[in-house]
């Protein structure tokens, strides 16, 4: 079935192809591969990608800015009211104490004392069941009181707030509950500032809990357990944020030093620059940035800050804006204020722009370009020359009269032959394996854009694909008698299949949108190199394992009909 | 003449391109140590012939056995006994004469080069030259030392002088005297009758794809029968010579002369009769196997209208 003599034969007259073959491929490989890993060809792909980070992370300042600006002010304007209501003096504490105060705070002094006829400390869960008891009359209490205040609340709200409200009695030692003394008042406005700070840091938490939550799980592999500890981590950076702006704004305005401005909202604007100054700067410095770095930047963000909450200032006041429908004036103060470069450019182009910022220029080279196309090449030059030489060429020129008439059969004329092509096919592409790890290792190994692992597949499907196209051919080559037939239909379609290739390629999914044409992607259906998934292989999937199956199927059964037909020929010898 | 084991036996052979191309019905065999030569015009179906013997080609009807086995179906087996010479020399894509002759042998697991170096200095050829620059008759010559180097029983040989000079040819149809005299089985097939009919023992007139005649080439050169061409000096003579009973086979009244056919015990009889005229010359036609085959065509033509 073999046949060494008629192998050396072929070796012989095919080494120098090979050979020039191999290494115009290998040292293309070597040279693409290299000149990726030390070129740095990605950085205008990551100065765009940076371009789109910057944007984002821009409009995350500005909307905390605004965010903070809002909250800041809030907090301003209840502390005046609190400082300045009509109801909140000294020579209203009896008032004050019978219409509401009695009522907010004697239930609970009562229920706490009862538990701790014994001598013993309430605990926290006993205290909780107490006021999850009180709450609900005391919501109410609040919702007529609050109003007074100028403050306007929904049920819920007021329920949290009648919590809060407990929460801060209790914390401040339940002291406050005699008209007649003269700080009574004083502990109430003492009270209701912590309780509107616990009742910020409540809701703040509460608000964050469920975006991030809601977020998280409509991703596709979410795990609630993990889910829930990385909103309740972000909820308490919230939370906290939020409360530390509240605190501020109240030391600010305690502040003695500082003359209150007729217009709170200015105050609370600068509260809020310097707020987001001190946290970058802080922020900066601890991460190892030096103090002019991180003054520079926390300066940036000052200025950040403030142009955005002075245009968001501006809208507010503002009249007869363009208003979706359902939309508020905040929120569209709020979206105009944070829109960034990429917000002002057309959506489509700003999603073009980002696709090219995210796209695999590695795996778009080396996998879709030079291991489907310009790898490809050479080999199938060189698969469509040998294998019409093995069979088709020697019968057409007749030199396979001096084979056959040796006592060789020409069963093992084809098996010899064959097992060339193939044997050869597969030096070919283990020396252009072997060069492209050696290649990757020299630009960094691992850490380059594509791994061994996937450098090894690639190279395996390069050779599947080659080896399906070497069967093709080889079966034209014992099919026809003539050298112009085996090369027209197997060099033609396999050439055509190549071409499609590089056709398909402008309508495959690596090409960035901008460029992409739809339509083009029809070029892949006809050309079997599709079946060498690249994209599959670099992102690490599976599919590309039954399209190898397909491709060396397609090999084998294209080399048993050659070797089968040829048997059964006529021959012009 | 005995019965001698057959060696080659085509029995019927078709095989029908259409059109009228191909062979038809041929039957004939070649005996052992015989030689067999095949003539024929370009397309006759010489080589179409051929290849059936040797296995390329599966016959559409009838029988081709070499040595008893089906030349197709025990075609590999047959090779260990036949060297081929193809018709058209195309060699394999190697460098060198000499790279195709060791590789030939390899193929042909042969060992001892003391015959092929004889061979090549016979054939006066330089097997180091250029197979690809090489001429039509060094090309032809290295084809031949591949073949005969084996010195297996039955050489197969289409066309084996075709550019060789005529020194060269010479030589070569030595050799296959010489292969005929160690008792090999030879076919092969030319276009030139005198170095068939200088070699071998039949030929076969292969006409249209079809055999028109078989002639044994020693029963011709002694056969009994004999022409006369003789030339008379003047009309009288001439045209009373032609009212004997001798057979005249061909006659040219423009110069007096007469081919006359005569069988050997006879030819006395003929010079007695000639004394009575007035004859100019008198030479023997010779016999030459291109003359038979257009005999044989002229009358198979003559048949046909």
């Amino acid at each position: 079935m073999f046949s060494g003599a008629l192998f050396k034969q072929s070796m012989k007259a095919n080494w120098v192809k090979w050979t020039c073959v191999t290494v115009a491929t290998c040292a293309m490989l070597a040279i693409v591969i290299i000149v990726l890993g030390s070129l740095a060809i990605n950085d205008i792909r990551d100065s765009l990608k940076s371009v789109f980070q910057d944007a984002e992370m821009q409009s995350v300042v500005q909307e905390n800015a605004i965010d903070g600006y809002t909250l800041s002010d809030q907090t301003l304007e209840f502390e005046n009211t609190i400082q300045t209501n009509q109801y909140l003096t000294q020579d209203m504490a009896d008032v004050i104490n019978s219409v509401f105060w009695a009522n907010a705070v004697s239930g609970y002094d009562t229920a706490i004392d009862e538990l701790e006829a014994d001598g013993t400390l309430a605990t926290e869960e006993e205290k909780e069941a107490v006021r999850a008891e009180l709450t609900p009359s005391l919501a109410e209490t609040f919702g007529g009181f609050l109003p007074m205040l100028g403050m306007e609340m929904s049920d819920d709200q007021l329920l949290s707030f009648a919590d809060c409200f407990l929460r801060a009695y209790d914390a401040d030692g339940r002291q406050v509950n005699d008209p007649s003394d003269e700080n009574f008042v004083d502990g109430i406005k003492r009270i209701f500032e912590s309780t509107y700070l616990n009742f910020l840091y409540d809701t703040a938490y509460q608000t964050e809990y469920d975006a991030i939550y809601q977020e998280e799980m409509a991703k596709e592999d979410a795990i609630e357990s993990e889910v829930i500890e990385i909103a309740e981590a972000s909820a308490l950076v919230q939370a906290q944020g939020a409360r530390d702006i509240a605190e501020k704004s109240i030391e600010t305005y305690k502040n003695p030093e500082i003359t209150l401005p007729e217009d709170l909202s200015i105050l609370a604007n600068e509260i809020i620059n310097d707020y987001l100054y001190d946290q970058v700067y802080t922020e900066s410095v601890n991460g190892g940035m030096s103090d002019t770095d991180a003054r520079t930047t926390a300066t940036a963000v000052k200025v950040m800050s403030n142009t955005a909450i002075s245009t968001y200032e501006f809208y507010l006041n503002e009249e007869d804006l363009p208003l979706e429908e359902g939309q508020t004036q905040e929120e569209y103060a709020k979206e105009q204020a944070t829109r960034s470069i990429t917000d002002q450019i057309p959506e489509d182009v700003a999603s073009a722009l980002e696709e090219l910022g995210n796209m695999d220029i590695y795996g778009l080279i080396i996998g879709s370009i030079f291991y489907q196309i310009a790898g490809l090449l050479l080999p199938m030059v060189y698969v469509i020359m040998v294998a019409n030489g093995l069979l088709a060429g020697q019968v057409d020129s007749g030199s396979m009269a001096y084979v056959l008439s040796t006592p060789i059969k020409r069963r093992t004329v084809t098996v010899t032959q064959m097992a060339y092509l193939m044997i050869s096919l597969f030096c070919m592409f283990a020396l252009v394996t072997v060069t492209s790890v050696i290649s990757i290792w020299i630009v960094g190994g691992d850490a380059f854009a594509i791994n061994f692992a996937e450098i090894l597949l690639l190279n395996l499907g390069a050779f599947l694909t080659m080896f399906a196209f070497s069967g093709f051919c080889f079966m034209c080559s014992a099919l026809f008698n003539r050298t112009k037939h085996s090369l027209s239909i197997g060099g033609g379609i396999s050439i055509f299949m190549l071409v499609c290739t590089i056709l398909g390629l402008f309508g495959s999914s690596v090409v960035p949108a901008a460029m992409r044409i739809d339509a083009m992607n029809v070029f892949n259906y006809v050309s079997i190199i599709t079946l060498f998934d690249t994209v599959s292989i670099l992102n690490g999937g599976i599919d590309f394992l039954w399209k190898f199956a397909i491709l060396a199927g397609i090999g084998i059964i294209t080399f048993i009909i050659g070797v089968f037909r040829f048997d059964k020929k006529d021959l012009p010898l | 003449m005995e019965e001698k084991e057959e060696v080659i036996k085509v029995e019927d052979l078709t095989k029908d391109y259409g059109n009228g191309h191909g062979i038809f019905d041929i039957t004939f065999s070649v005996k052992k140590h015989e030689t067999f030569g095949f003539v024929g015009t370009n397309g006759s179906g010489k080589t179409t012939t051929i290849r059936h013997i040797m296995g390329f080609i599966k016959a559409q009807k009838g029988n081709v056995q070499v040595l008893g086995m089906d030349a197709w179906k025990d075609s590999c087996e047959i090779k260990k006994y036949v060297s081929y010479i193809p018709g058209e020399i195309a060699f394999p894509d190697l460098y060198t004469g000499t790279a195709f002759l060791k590789a030939q042998a390899e193929l042909l697991k042969l060992k001892d080069w003391t015959y092929a170096n004889t061979l090549i200095e016979r054939l006066q050829l330089d097997p180091s030259a250029n197979l690809k620059r090489m001429s039509k008759g060094m090309k032809q010559k290295t084809a031949i030392v591949a073949a005969l180097m084996a010195d297996k029983d039955i050489l197969i040989m289409d066309e084996p002088t075709t550019g060789l000079d005529p020194l060269m040819r010479e030589t070569f149809l030595e050799l296959v005297k010489e292969e005929k005299q160690k008792g090999k089985t030879i076919l092969m097939s030319s276009q030139m009758f005198d170095e068939l009919e200088a070699t071998c023992d039949r030929v076969a007139l292969i006409f249209d794809g079809r055999i028109i005649d078989i002639a044994d080439i020693n029963a011709l050169k002694n056969s009994h029968v004999k022409a006369y061409k003789v030339e008379f000096k003047n009309k009288e003579d001439y045209q009373n010579f032609k009212r004997t009973k001798y057979k005249i086979i061909r006659d040219q009244e423009k110069y007096f002369q007469v081919t006359v056919q005569i069988e050997d015990k006879d030819i006395n009889k003929l010079f007695k009769s000639l004394t009575k005229y007035d004859v100019k010359f008198i030479a023997e036609v010779k016999f030459n196997l291109e003359k038979h085959f257009k005999d044989v065509l002229a009358k198979k033509g003559g048949e046909n209208v």
